[in-house]
């Protein structure tokens, strides 16, 4: 079984966060709620959250996003090695989230909403021996570091198990319900749990744009436009465009860097 | 208002809840939130005297879920948008919803300090 095994106190967590308040709550939280989850380590900062990791070497960070000494995940980049799981707890809407999301990681909202915190746990758990420690994050320092975006790797789940795509070799996302089938170079096709909707919101500032309700176009691979209505792809297939997207289509492909 | 506890500007609701009957933790949290917040208040007061739109958003982005968690509920939307939109907004705008979000402060705060006296003092 590849769940966590708590026995008692069995999961070493350090909390990473600049403010008391947020500190004592979820202290608080963690005591009441989970009596399995022993919190050996409180940092200040950046600075504090490197020491008290490297010391302290928990199975769990709860890390904050934005710290008066530096970001959470310039903390990461600054560790040799990573063998702890890391859920980043941060505001609302900021704007990290949205990276947080692309890369696949856990996060959680400050004030906590208690079932969100109950399944981040209960996700930490089960996937704790599941994913590389250092994998999905490290995947997330490399994204963030990549300049190119066309170069950067979205993190998926299908049926077969964690899939790797760089955002390159994507042409085109076709909607199927609640999957959505991904259309690769060499004629691969991958099928996703993820509706057209979430990758389109995942997507949408990385050279995509959903240009019908069906499909998500990539730039990079679009031929020409024989008309207002359609667009030719590099794998030969013609996609329609959607009325009321013409002209926020034209609009994105004046606009929109290409990648 | 608050009826049941006679506040107007806060629902303490969320440090009962996480106190559980529990006087030294709730006093933690009132006490914190007294220590935290007038601090914070003068830092924005500050930031809005000199138009300095960044350190707005920290101060405001840093104070947020403390007041959620108070339940200052309507001066969420505001820091809300101050955060979004503090590069963008018209300073006048931004002055007025600064000085509404103080004026909430100021009146949570004193909430705050009457509840430690009459309760636990």
């Amino acid at each position: 079984m590849n769940n966590f095994q708590p026995t008692s106190k069995t999961i070493k967590c350090v909390i990473i966060d600049d403010d008391p308040f947020i500190q004592e709550l979820l202290k608080d939280k963690l005591n009441q709620y989970f009596p399995d989850i022993n919190i050996v380590g409180l940092g200040n900062d950046g600075k504090e959250g490197l020491e008290n990791i490297i010391l302290l070497k928990p199975d769990l960070v709860f890390l904050d996003v934005e710290m008066t000494d530096m970001t959470g995940f310039e903390m990461l980049s600054r560790l040799d090695t990573i063998n702890f799981k890391t859920i980043f707890i941060t505001s609302y809407k900021h704007y990290a989230i949205k990276a947080i999301r692309f890369n696949a990681l856990d996060y959680l909202l400050k004030p906590f909403d208690l079932e969100e915190l109950k399944n981040a746990i209960k996700r930490f758990k089960s996937n704790y021996h599941k994913v590389g420690k250092s994998e999905q994050v490290g995947l997330a320092l490399n994204n963030l570091n990549t300049k190119n975006i066309s170069d950067q790797i979205l993190p998926l789940k299908t049926q077969q198990g964690d899939l790797h795509l760089a955002l390159k070799d994507i042409i085109i996302i076709e909607g199927d319900r609640n999957y959505s089938i991904i259309h690769l170079i060499s004629n691969r096709k991958e099928l996703v749990s993820k509706t057209l909707s979430d990758l389109e919101d995942l997507l949408s500032n990385k050279g995509f744009f959903r240009c019908h309700k069906s499909y998500i176009i990539n730039k990079t691979h679009i031929v020409d436009q024989p008309n207002s209505i359609s667009i030719n792809i590099s794998n030969g297939m013609n996609i329609p465009i959607s009325r009321r997207k013409k002209e926020s289509f034209v609009n994105w492909f004046k606009t929109a860097k290409v990648l | 208002m608050n009826k049941e506890r006679n506040t107007t500007f806060i629902n303490l609701d969320n440090v009962i809840s996480i106190s559980r009957g529990n006087t030294n933790r709730m006093i933690k949290y009132l006490n914190q939130f007294q220590e935290l917040i007038p601090e914070r208040l003068q830092q924005l007061k500050k930031a809005l005297d000199n138009n300095d739109r960044k350190q707005i958003r920290q101060v405001l982005h840093k104070m947020s879920p403390q007041l959620q968690f108070f339940g200052i509920q309507d001066i969420i939307k505001p820091i809300q948008r101050l955060e979004f939109e503090y590069d963008t907004m018209s300073f006048l705008e931004l002055e007025a919803l600064g000085n509404d979000i103080i004026y909430k402060l100021e009146g949570a705060t004193k909430e705050v300090s009457q509840i430690i006296e009459s309760h636990f003092e």
